[in-house]
Formats: C-alpha cells, sequence, structure tokens
C-alpha cells in the first residue's frame, strides 16, 4: 500500500456518486418551459409553469433509485482501506464485491492480516526461542505446555511437548554412586534390594521431563549464545556504538605498553647520556685541578717555603676531593646505562615472545573471524542437543513399553567408560555441565553423567 | 743519606717505573693540548705551550722501545728544564711527587743494563726502585744541539 495515503470510508459510500442524468433532463426541460410559458402567457404563467418543473424536477430526484458503488475506483479504494486496517480474522466480504472480486477481497484481506500478525523473518530465532523458554517454564511450574500455552501447538516444539504429555509422578533415585559393578540404589543412597520394584512409567516419565527441562534450559543457553554471538558479542564486533572506539588487538596492546615503557627508559638514558657528558666535563677539571696540586707542590718542593707547601697540600687534597667524587660519578652513571640498555633489550624481548605467543594462541590467520567459527560451533552443538531430545521423546514406539525401557534407564547405571555407549551419551558428557540444576526434586543427579543423557540398560 | 734532592717525580712505564729529579722538572701540563708537527720523526710527539713558551715534547715509550699502555687521553707532559732550556716528556699518567726524605740511593747492582749510558741512578723507597735517566742526552740525541755564533758556552741553538 502506498505510504502517505490514507482513505476514508466515506469516500466509497455509495450516497457520494454522480446524480442520475434523468433529474438534469427534467430539470433542464422544467426551465425551457418557464421561459417559453412567461413569452407567452405572460408573468404568472410564468411562475405557474415554472412551480410545476421545480416540483417535477424534485419528484424525479426523489424518486430515482441510487446507484450501487460498481466503478472500479470505489472498489479499489475499499481495497487499499483493507489494507490500511491490516485485514480481519474474518473475512466478511462487502455486496458491492461479487464473484471474481470477493475472492480478490478474500485473499487481499488474508494477506493483510497475516502480515499484521505475523512476526518479521528476523526475529523468528528470538520467537523460537521465547517458545522454549516457554515451555521450560510451564514444565518447571509443572503445567501442561501444550494446554496452557496453545501457541505452542503450533510451533516446532509440538513433538516434543507431546513426547512428554502425561508424566507425573513421584522421584525414584536421588543419588547413584560410580561402582565398578551396575548397581541400584533408593533415595538415600544406599543399594536397592534384588527383589526391589521397578519403577513405573510415570515415575520415569518424571524423571525425563526432569531431563527434558534440563535440555530445553541447555537449549534456551544455546540459542542465547547464538543470538549473542550473531549480534556481534560481547566484545562489540559488529556492534556499532564500538566500531568508533577501534578496539586494538592484544598484540596492539602490548606493542602499546611497550612502546610507552621504552620511550620512558629512552628518555632516562637520554638524561643519562646528558649526566655523562656533564661528569666528563667535571672529570677534565678534576684533572687541571690535579695537575695544579702537582705543580704547586713541585714548586714548593723546589723552593722549600712552608707556605707554599701547605698550600699545595690544600690544593692536592682538594683535588683528589673532586676526583673521587667523579670517579664515583661515572662508575654510578655506567652502570646506571648499562641496566638501563639491559632493561630495553628486556623489553624488546618480553614484547617479541608476547606477540609469538598471542600469535600462536590464535592461530593462523584464517579468513573466518572468530565469531563465525564460535556461531558455526556453537549452532552444531545445537542440533545435536535438539536431534537428541527429538530422539528421546518424539520415538513412535509404544509409550508403556518406553516409559518401562526408560525407567530402568533411570536407575540401572553402566560406569563412564563402558564399551557399548553410543555416541549421543559422548555428546552429552562431552557438553559442559548446566549453570543450574533442575528444579524438580530428586531427578537424577550422577556423578560424571548429566540429567538427560542416554542411560544403557 | 743525601741524594742532593728534594724529591722526585715519579712515573710507570711499561713495566718501569722512572724519576725526576724536582730540580730539573720545570712542570707538568696535559698533553691534549700538545701540537703534532709535519715532517718530524717519531719520537717527536709535538709541541706544547708551557708558561708562554714553545717546547718540544719527546714521547719517552716511543724513544726507549716500550709499549705504551691505552689510554683515553694522550697523557701527560713532564717538562723539563735546565737553564733557558725547556722539553717535555710524554709519558702516559700523571706523576707522583715523592719527598725526597721518603727516597734512598739503590745499589748499582739493581741496575737495569739495557738502559745503557742513558741510566744514571736508581732511586727507592718502601715499595718501588725508580730510574732516574739522563733526559738530556735523549733530547739531545733526537734535536742535536747547534752551536752558537757567538761561542756561548751556557746557551745552546737547536735544529732539526
Amino acid at each position: 500500500m502506498p505510504a502517505g495515503r490514507d482513505f476514508r470510508e466515506d469516500d466509497a459510500r455509495p450516497g457520494q456518486s454522480t446524480p442520475p442524468p434523468a433529474v438534469l433532463i427534467t430539470f433542464l426541460a422544467a426551465i425551457c418551459a418557464g421561459i417559453a410559458g412567461s413569452l407567452a402567457s405572460g408573468l404568472m404563467a410564468w411562475i405557474a409553469i415554472g412551480a410545476v418543473a421545480m416540483g417535477g424536477a424534485y419528484f424525479a430526484s426523489r424518486t430515482a433509485s441510487p446507484r450501487k458503488v460498481s466503478s472500479d475506483l470505489g472498489r479499489a479504494r475499499r481495497l487499499l482501506l483493507l489494507v490500511d486496517r491490516g485485514g480481519a480474522a474474518e473475512t466478511k466480504v462487502p455486496p458491492e464485491f461479487a464473484e471474481d472480486w470477493a475472492q480478490v477481497y478474500e485473499r487481499v484481506n488474508k494477506l493483510a492480516f497475516d502480515a499484521r500478525t505475523s512476526p518479521p523473518p528476523g526475529n523468528q530465532l528470538e520467537q523460537f526461542r521465547k517458545q522454549v523458554a516457554l515451555a521450560a517454564s510451564l514444565l518447571s511450574d509443572g503445567k501442561d505446555p501444550l494446554v496452557e500455552a496453545p501457541e505452542l501447538r503450533a510451533g516446532p516444539l509440538l513433538p516434543l511437548l507431546e513426547g512428554v504429555k502425561g508424566s507425573s509422578s513421584l522421584p525414584v533415585v536421588s543419588h547413584l554412586s560410580l561402582g565398578e559393578e551396575e548397581e541400584l540404589i533408593g533415595a538415600g543412597g544406599d543399594a536397592l534390594p534384588p527383589d526391589w520394584p521397578k519403577p513405573s512409567g510415570e515415575e520415569s516419565g518424571r524423571v525425563h521431563d526432569a531431563a527434558f527441562e534440563s535440555g530445553l534450559r541447555e537449549l534456551v543457553q544455546e540459542i542465547e549464545s547464538l543470538r549473542t554471538t550473531l549480534a556481534g558479542g560481547p566484545n562489540g564486533e559488529g556492534n556499532p556504538a564500538s566500531d568508533d572506539a577501534a578496539p586494538r588487538t592484544p598484540a596492539q596492546l602490548v606493542d602499546a605498553v611497550v612502546l610507552t615503557a621504552a620511550d620512558g627508559i629512552e628518555d632516562l638514558a637520554a638524561g643519562l647520556m646528558r649526566a655523562n657528558e656533564l661528569a666528563s666535563v667535571a672529570e677534565r677539571v678534576t684533572n687541571r685541578a690535579t695537575l695544579l696540586a702537582l705543580n704547586a707542590a713541585l714548586e714548593a718542593t723546589r723552593s722549600g717555603s712552608e707556605a707554599f707547601a701547605a698550600i699545595a697540600e690544600e690544593t692536592r687534597r682538594l683535588a683528589e676531593f673532586a676526583r673521587e667524587a667523579t670517579d664515583t660519578i661515572s662508575r654510578l652513571s655506567s652502570e646506571i646505562e648499562y641496566k638501563v640498555g639491559e632493561t630495553i633489550t628486556a623489553i624488546h624481548a618480553t614484547s617479541e615472545d608476547a606477540k609469538t605467543s598471542l600469535a600462536e594462541m590464535s592461530g593462523s590467520a584464517a579468513p573466518v573471524s572468530s565469531s563465525a567459527r564460535s556461531a558455526r560451533v556453537q549452532v552444531v552443538r545445537l542440533l545435536d542437543r535438539s536431534r537428541e531430545l527429538l530422539q528421546s521423546f518424539g520415538s513412535s514406539d509404544a509409550p508403556d513399553q518406553g516409559r518401562d525401557s526408560r525407567a530402568r534407564q533411570a536407575v540401572t547405571i553402566r560406569r563412564p567408560g563402558s564399551e557399548s555407549r553410543n555416541s549421543a551419551q559422548d555428546n552429552v558428557e562431552n557438553d559442559p555441565a548446566p549453570a543450574d540444576k533442575s528444579p524438580v526434586e530428586g531427578i537424577l543427579l550422577i556423578e560424571g553423567l548429566k540429567p538427560g543423557a542416554h542411560l544403557d540398560s | 743519606m743525601n741524594l742532593g734532592t728534594r724529591g722526585a717525580l715519579t712515573f710507570r712505564l711499561g713495566d718501569y717505573c722512572f724519576a725526576v729529579r724536582v730540580e730539573e722538572a720545570g712542570g707538568v701540563l696535559d698533553a691534549d693540548r700538545l701540537a703534532q708537527l709535519p715532517g718530524v720523526s717519531n719520537p717527536v710527539a709535538g709541541v706544547a705551550a708551557f708558561r708562554g713558551e714553545m717546547v718540544p715534547v719527546v714521547d719517552l715509550a716511543e724513544y726507549l722501545g716500550i709499549e705504551r699502555p691505552v689510554s683515553q687521553g694522550r697523557g701527560y707532559a713532564l717538562v723539563l728544564s735546565r737553564g733557558p732550556d725547556r722539553f717535555g716528556l710524554l709519558i702516559p699518567e700523571i706523576p707522583r711527587l715523592i719527598p725526597g726524605r721518603d727516597l734512598r740511593e739503590a745499589p748499582p747492582a739493581n741496575t737495569d743494563s739495557e738502559l745503557g749510558d742513558l741510566f744514571e741512578s736508581v732511586l727507592e723507597n718502601d715499595h718501588d726502585q725508580f730510574h732516574c735517566l739522563n733526559y738530556w742526552r735523549i733530547f739531545e740525541t733526537i734535536i742535536p744541539p747547534v752551536a752558537s755564533p757567538a761561542g756561548k758556552s751556557g746557551s745552546t741553538e737547536r735544529g732539526n
């Protein structure tokens, strides 16, 4: 529908059509007759004839039958109005839409209704996530999702929910420790006697209800993680808000830190070189003082003057003091310069090591981004998990027989490492543990295994 | 024991320790201010300004064939004075002044025969022995004295 164009219902009202041609003809004839009468019979005759003509025209307009909306323009306006309103659940075709136009009206009404009620294609993942979350919430509350949420009956979770419908019982086992052999244990953790009755199908259904709920929770987590990944991840990849910040890679951060440290140390080294130059000047002054003291002592010795000798001795002491200070400054300066050089070398070496390690950690420069790889892995895990749940609850076997089998699976454990484990069990055991435990009391808690895993009978 | 001196300036050159009596020494200056002369033989290191006069400086290590230790600067010039004549000895370190009371004459057996007729005497203290050379003979070997036309015996003119 064209934007900015709004149609009112009055535009398509039948009373707004053009007047019928018979009324106009009658009105014109009456006026012509009045003019002729006035010319022929005078003023009174003109008035009488004019009044009769006007009455006839009025009568003709009243008695003429109104025309129905039959033009294409009117129907088009009605259809546009229908699209603008979004259609209706129940199709009520107006009387002016007959035969083929009625079918067009029905189709437009259906399309408009679907467009108004259906979510955009981009939100299908979010809708699926909401359905899973709703089903998990209802199951945790002990309610039937198919009864409480009618929208789940038309969703992709219908086979799963039908598989667990009708399950309710008390818990059978609460803890099972892994031993060398297969064993049955009770609620207190003790081994069950050999003649302990097998759990019923309803009890096993409760266990599988909890397992299914746990599986659904994992499914919700996976979907949320997938959505986060596809949206750009928490690091802001693909996030417009973080594009301006231009986050740097770890290697760039290492370079920045090293450059900052190296700049500071190189400034220190430059200051140290300046100090060395000043120390060199001080050393030359000390040499001059030493030569002065020596020459003074030489003259004092040659002349034999005690006063001259005393001055020469003081000059010599002053020169020795200056030399000791200069030697100390030169030694410290050399040590600091050596250590600064070592530090700069160590920083550069550490930087290279860090960059090499980062490069090894990030692997080769593959064209596929990390978020895409992560999303692919999560999608594969999600599909495996969904397939596993479908296999668990969507099978078409006899319900009672299946429940008995699952009940035995609930209390009979094969040790991890058994040879007959299937791939699905391996996948489950390799998955990370769920963040929260099932709220259902008394469900299966097995060390080393997770709820929902396939347990061989 | 009267050595006939108030003291001596001592310095080390290679494996030898040498001494210059203070009566012969005119002073010590930094050899960095030494100006090299073109066309002179190797033992002559150059000329230096000492108290307003130009004095030639002889490289003692080069003359004696002693390996000179590596140092940052060119060393020091010990100026010897005999009347109005002066010349310098290029030495690698600042000489040390030892008063005459701390010195004594060493026995002749301890003299170094390699020094030949340059050897004059040996002084010693509690730690070292110091060879006193006839340094003016070294100088006259390098720069022979030229007889004065006036026939004055007290002064000489020297040339290359």
